[in-house]
């Protein structure tokens, strides 16, 4: 017969090769959260058949949860964005894009900067055009007013905007951020000029590290898979991400509440208590 | 559940009639926690269990939010004792935040308010008992409660100064402490005091100079400054200029602000009732002394 232990080795190989496909933050700590509660299940029911069915049904109800959390961070985040406000946002991301449209929905008229949100490679233009179009289109089908900034321009655009909302592709330990490169430069440029710095990021992306500079953000989260396999030396290769350090953060909005940093790693505790 | 609504039902309409006093709302909240714990113990779970949303609920949990629709004849027996508890507690809380005084004021220091608060004026007087220190009072124009602060503290022979606003920042380099009352707290640690605080703190902060918040915690709100103004109370701005000076005021405005929002950056320490915390640490307090889904009455 089956056992959990080769369940959880073959679960463990499948987000291993999902990792090795696309080397995101998120799908890590989205399996590594998964895998857990397998092995709370296990602790609980001896008989095997049964644990299987028991965790077919979570992780449906787990599935469900993860694709309610995004309205919750909506309704949420959207007070905090007033009438008249302008706002600049970094990249592409679902969240903040889910947060604009619940603010479109209660009523709020405001306008956002969109960085371009480069890829460094020169050769990759194709891709960065159509990416940066991605947000301010779908920010225009919701008849918001958009203009889209170079990223060297976040500092001259920043006296301009009202707040900063970001969002993460991972939450560490400290309360920092991972998010596409260039979201540390925005985060310093509000800090400087006192603009509130809000990410949004449902509650799957808090990952289990604690990077202290940017140096110690693993290599497989940085740079692509192929990239990782390809190239010879990866001190040439432009990083993808970039770590964001808590004391730059407001607050961080996700569907288990508005938390400020400090709160970040207590929530974590909880899970792996 | 139908009393958690009838109670829900009253505290929106309380708040709803004054929203800058989130006291009301923070004791409906409290009481709406406490017939949610008296529900669970008789229910029999535990009572960490099923309080807060988190991770680990996320993956484990099988089901949604439970209901309360189960009578339980000791529930309210329970409820009156839990209240009657709360109300001791309120009760003496000024007398709590006192007796951590002397651990913080020490002698010969310069202590810095403003305006009046009697939870401060209680404190200091602890202190006072033992320790000789000086305190200068900034008088926190238009209502000029500073003054006041200043005659009782004098009274009980506290070395007392009284300065106006404009003086805060002069002055600052000689004082050792900042000690304030508020109004409310915020979820994020940041404070709704009388106007004229976040010059103080930002003068505090300019100097390096701690700066101590004495509240209890029923003032603790879970409110986040959402920037709504939903806390700003204006008041007639007779104090400012008085109607008698008639030709000037139809030609500006004047606006008269109660209160002041201050970040919790310039905040050093919280003294409340259940100790000294810092401001990073409010969310905890938070979620200790209400539920989450009460947060929205």
């Amino acid at each position: 017969g089956e056992t959990i232990q080769g369940l959880r080795k073959s679960l463990r190989t499948a987000i291993d090769t999902l990792s090795r496909v696309d080397s995101s933050v998120a799908v890590s700590s989205g399996g590594e959260l998964f895998l857990r509660f397998i092995s709370l299940t296990s602790l609980e029911y001896s008989d095997y058949s049964k644990c299987k069915e028991i965790m077919i049904e979570r992780g449906e109800i787990f599935l469900r949860k993860v694709s309610l959390s995004r309205n919750k961070i909506a309704k949420l985040c959207h007070p905090f964005i007033r009438d008249g406000a302008r706002i600049l946002t970094h990249a592409y991301s679902r969240v903040v894009l889910r947060v604009l449209e619940a603010a479109v929905e209660s009523k709020k008229r405001f306008s956002i900067y969109v960085t371009e949100s480069q890829p460094d490679q020169a050769g990759q233009l194709q891709t960065c055009y159509f990416h940066r179009q991605k947000m301010a289109k779908a920010l225009r089908k919701l008849n918001i007013p958009v203009t889209v900034i170079l990223d060297a321009a976040v500092g001259y655009i920043m006296e301009k905007v009202d707040l900063v909302l970001v969002g993460a592709e991972g939450v560490v330990e400290s309360g920092g951020i991972i998010n596409k490169i260039g979201t540390n430069q925005i985060a310093v440029c509000a800090k400087a000029q006192n603009k509130p710095f809000y990410v949004v990021a449902e509650s799957f992306k808090f990952v289990r590290l604690f990077p202290l500079n940017q140096q110690d953000v693993p290599d497989k989260f940085k740079y692509k898979a192929d990239t990782l396999k390809t190239s010879q030396n990866l001190t040439e290769e432009h990083p993808w991400i970039d770590y964001t350090s808590p004391s730059l953060i407001t607050l961080l909005f996700t569907d288990l509440g508005v938390l400020t940093p400090s709160a970040v790693s207590d929530e974590l505790i909880k899970l792996y208590l | 559940g139908e009393l958690m609504d009838l109670i829900r039902t009253e505290g929106q309409r309380m708040t709803g009639a004054q929203p800058s006093e989130t006291t009301v709302g923070n004791m409906v909240r409290r009481v709406l926690k406490i017939i949610r714990e008296e529900y669970g113990r008789l229910h029999g779970h535990s009572e960490e269990s099923d309080q807060q949303e988190s991770l680990h609920k996320l993956l484990t949990s099988g089901g949604l939010s439970e209901d309360f629709s189960t009578p339980y004849p000791l529930l309210r027996a329970n409820v009156i004792e839990a209240i009657n508890e709360l109300l001791i507690e309120l009760e003496g809380t000024t007398d709590n935040i006192a007796m951590q005084a002397l651990e913080h004021i020490h002698s010969n220091e310069v202590i810095m308010t403003i305006g009046y608060s009697r939870t401060v004026e209680a404190f200091l007087k602890e202190a006072a008992r033992k320790r000789k220190f000086q305190v200068i009072v900034a008088e926190c124009a238009p209502f000029c409660q500073g003054h006041e602060m200043a005659v009782r503290l004098s009274k009980e022979n506290i070395e007392t100064t009284v300065m106006s606003d404009a003086a805060i920042f002069a002055v600052m380099s000689r004082v050792n402490k900042v000690i304030i009352g508020t109004k409310t707290i915020l979820a994020n640690g940041a404070l709704i005091a009388v106007s004229g605080t976040h010059t103080l703190a930002l003068a505090a902060k300019h100097h390096s100079t701690p700066l101590i918040v004495c509240a209890p915690m029923f003032k603790l709100s879970p409110q986040f400054p959402n920037e709504e103004d939903s806390f700003h109370k204006f008041v007639s701005p007779q104090e400012v200029l008085p109607f008698t000076e008639g030709e000037i005021l139809a030609k500006i405005n004047v606006h008269c602000p109660v209160f002041d929002y201050v970040p919790p950056e310039l905040i050093t320490l919280f003294i409340s009732n259940i100790g000294g915390n810092a401001p990073s640490y409010i969310y905890r307090l938070l979620s200790e002394l209400y539920h989450p889904d009460d947060y929205e009455l």
